[in-house]
């Protein structure tokens, strides 16, 4: 249909002419389209949110209503969501009633934050410090000459970004104040200029592509953001 | 009559609840005994607050010997209080002040409501237009949320990325190859002893253009690599495996930071043992 | 013998628990036991800190603190020592955030180092919070920072604020510092920031960033970058205020030994056993 399919087609391709367009124009009236433009779509932003959290309760809730495999720690999520929640709209109540002053009144809602969401959060990701000491270990062999090299300056590196390659350069050269940063300065020349050599081949790569696939998503080859249905 | 033999399974669980109620009565007494400093009491908001935040560390940590129900049960909370917490922010710094306050809150006038609503109209409209996704009957409404932003990111984005990632990068590639007074600073001598910053830093570009262009040309998958080809592609990939070898070096860094800040957590907060 | 499957796995499951241990000693063990670390604070981190050090006071500096818990570790000892040196400085300091699960960290950072340094909101400094939006957002503040943001985090309006008086935009600001967990340096301050409104435009990140944003160093997108953990502590020792990060190099220090003797140890038996190994028939 017209409006289900092609209006919105139409719509992407006249959208990404103006903001083209726009950037090429000194004109006043092009920065008040900018702005007029991203005011929009800020406000836009906070509905998206509320997607996500559909998602995950729906989720959860099939989880439960199913018996699925371990649905009992569905459970968990809505009383964390309900007591944050919860926590949240007390503090706005007595925010409203003039009883509650933020950074100086005792807050439930911070308290959940830093107590639950900080420790929880910091201590997931921090337990991949010792998958990947386990995994470099099992797995990390100097195959080819590539493996090698990835050997090699993985271990620079490591060495050379911690305060005891320079108690080692000192140790090795105690007379020569140029050599003891050897270890320091061997890590910044191989990020200085191999890495950054690569680094910017795949960020020119990447960026030829993108540029593509905008072209694409403006003449409508790519329309996946569209989603299902007709 | 000989004892009667339990199953292997009841065995196994009696052994783990045995483990989970020592670890229990260990985290306990650790958090008796811990030193905490003058003026930090352990029975305060802030010092339950340390104590669960302890046992949850903890109880993260035990998915290293295996995942158990403590983890998962946490791991569950962790997403709950996380999706109330994002909501409530959402809500109170930008739907409160971008919405509901200049339309409900502070307009005195019904000129004012009206100006207000106009200007906000067609976003809060699209906005709504946004959560029909989850629709399967209006799901199409939502299409032109996502075109405005979309057609907007896609064709804002054309000149930036061609201005900051193409040729931004470009030029510092080049430029110190075509700097007469780099080459003026190079004296015969300076060549045969490597003694010039100039000289070293016209090898340090070469390095970098010559990288740059044979990672670029192990990318390019519309010719064989073969002979001159093949030995560029080669040169690409030794440039890139010692980046990768650079980003494997500092993901390590990373990852060991992460796990430090938990420990300075535990050591100086739950233990209380300063740093010494 | 012939060694069966299970029993490898069972040598394996013991192997992974005792570079468990082992990775946990190294960690812990400078908690109890202070190693000595003296280093030199690297180039990057210096060039942001004398940026840093050569505005005048009143100057008005952005900092967007776009992190979040789980990488809290090695970015918030950044944000409280750049904190600290813009406070001592004297410098109008703007805070704000693109991640709404971060907006506890960065309140908590800047009410702190305000109370520490006497600053008052408002006055010196000013927490404006979060919006989403993302390069929208960038854009919109670029346009009109206070129409981005018509109330701070406190509700307190502002429009008005002595410490964003005379500030229109972000073209009104001379140096943004971004510390961003994930693509906000590269992603977002530079192309949609830094290139359109003419900022400097400094950052710290964590450690598995840093090696993409070099070749943002040498285009001079960038004038200055804390990477990991490593930064924060070259940033603590150059504001003379050794603290958290400066505490973890120790550990960071013996684990990285510990792993590197790991992967050579292992590297020269595998090199052993293919080249002067039993040779299979």
């Amino acid at each position: 249909m017209f409006y289900k399919r092609s209006l919105p087609l139409i719509i992407c391709f006249v959208m990404g002419v103006l903001a083209f367009c726009q950037e090429f124009v000194a004109h006043p009236s092009a920065d008040a389209f900018r702005e007029e433009m991203t005011t929009w779509f800020r406000i836009m932003g906070g509905f998206a949110v509320f997607i996500g959290a559909y998602s995950l309760l729906h989720m959860h809730v099939t989880r439960i209503r199913q018996r699925q495999q371990g649905w009992g720690y569905s459970a968990f999520v809505f009383l964390g969501a309900a007591a944050t929640i919860a926590a949240g709209v007390v503090e706005e109540i007595l925010k409203g009633m003039g009883t509650f002053e933020e950074g100086k009144s005792f807050s439930s809602f911070d308290w959940l934050y830093d107590y639950i969401q900080v420790p929880c959060g910091a201590t997931i990701f921090s337990i991949l410090a010792f998958f990947m000491a386990s995994a470099a270990f099992r797995t990390f062999r100097a195959r080819n000459t590539g493996a090698f090299l990835l050997l090699a300056a993985a271990i620079i590196v490591m060495f050379g970004n911690v305060p005891i390659s320079e108690e080692v350069g000192r140790w090795l050269f105690p007379n020569s104040s140029g050599w003891q940063m050897i270890f320091p300065r061997a890590n910044a020349v191989l990020m200085e200029y191999p890495n950054l050599a690569a680094k910017r081949g795949i960020l020119i790569g990447i960026s030829l592509g993108g540029i593509s696939q905008s072209l694409r998503i403006l003449l409508g080859i790519e329309r996946s953001y569209l989603g299902g249905g007709e | 009559m000989p004892p009667i033999e339990q199953p292997a399974s009841t065995k196994t669980r009696d052994v783990e609840i045995l483990v989970v109620v020592v670890c229990l009565a260990a985290f306990l007494l650790t958090c008796l005994l811990a030193q905490w400093p003058e003026g930090q009491s352990k029975v305060s908001a802030k010092g339950f607050g340390i104590i669960l935040a302890a046992g949850l560390t903890l109880i993260m940590y035990s998915f290293l010997y295996r995942d158990n129900p403590l983890f998962k049960a946490a791991e569950n909370l962790y997403v709950g209080v996380t999706l109330g917490y994002t909501l409530i922010t959402t809500y109170r710094l930008s739907l409160k002040p971008d919405i509901i306050d200049p339309l409900f809150i502070d307009p005195p006038t019904l000129g004012v409501f009206a100006g207000e609503l106009a200007r906000r109209f067609v976003p809060i409209v699209l906005g709504f237009f946004l959560l029909t996704r989850l629709s399967r009957k209006y799901a199409w409404l939502s299409r032109y949320s996502y075109t405005f932003m979309v057609g907007w990111g896609a064709g804002i984005g054309i000149p930036i990325v061609v201005h900051t990632f193409i040729l931004q990068q470009i030029q510092p590639a080049i430029r110190p190859l075509l700097d007469a007074e780099t080459f003026r600073a190079l004296t015969p001598f300076s060549w045969l002893t490597l003694s010039s910053p100039a000289l070293w830093s016209i090898i340090g570009t070469l390095v970098i253009l010559v990288g740059t262009v044979c990672v670029l040309f192990y990318f390019f998958f519309s010719m064989e690599h073969k002979g001159a080809g093949g030995a560029v592609s080669r040169v690409g990939i030794w440039f890139l495996m010692i980046s990768f070898g650079a980003s494997f070096g500092y993901t390590v860094m990373a990852r060991v930071s992460l796990l430090i800040g938990r420990v300075q957590f535990l050591m100086e907060q739950w233990l209380g043992i300063a740093g010494r | 013998m012939k060694i069966t499957p299970e029993a490898t796995l069972r040598r394996q499951e013991i192997t992974r628990r005792i570079i468990y241990a082992l990775v946990a000693l190294a960690v812990i063990t400078p908690f109890i036991y202070a190693l000595p670390v003296k280093f030199k604070p690297m180039t990057l981190s210096k060039n942001l800190y004398d940026k840093v050090e050569s505005l005048k006071p009143g100057t008005p500096v952005l900092l967007a603190l776009d992190y979040e818990p789980s990488s809290m570790a090695e970015l918030q000892p950044m944000s409280i020592a750049i904190l600290r040196h813009c406070f001592r400085r004297n410098l109008r300091v703007i805070v704000m955030t693109h991640w709404n699960t971060g907006v506890g960290l960065c309140k908590d950072v800047c009410e702190k180092m305000a109370a520490e340094a006497g600053k008052e909101s408002g006055k010196d400094f000013v927490f404006l919070g979060f919006k989403p939006g993302y390069q929208n957002l960038v854009l919109n503040m670029g346009e009109n920072l206070l129409g981005a943001f018509d109330k701070d985090f406190y509700q307190k309006p502002t429009e008005g604020m002595p410490v964003l008086e005379g500030l229109r935009s972000l073209k009104d600001i001379p140096l943004v510092i971004n510390i961003a967990a994930g693509a906000s340096i590269d992603g977002l301050w530079i192309p949609y920031g830094r290139d359109r409104f003419g900022f400097d435009l400094g950052a710290g990140c964590t450690a598995v960033m840093a090696p993409d944003l070099y070749p943002y160093l040498q285009s001079k997108q960038l004038i200055g970058l804390l990477g990991g953990l490593r930064g924060a502590a070259d940033y603590e020792t150059l504001i003379a205020k050794p603290e958290a990060a400066t505490k973890g190099m120790q550990a960071q220090s013996l684990t990285h030994v510990l792993l590197i003797v790991l992967l050579i140890g292992a590297n020269i038996v595998y090199i052993g056993r293919r080249y002067y190994g039993p040779k299979e028939a």
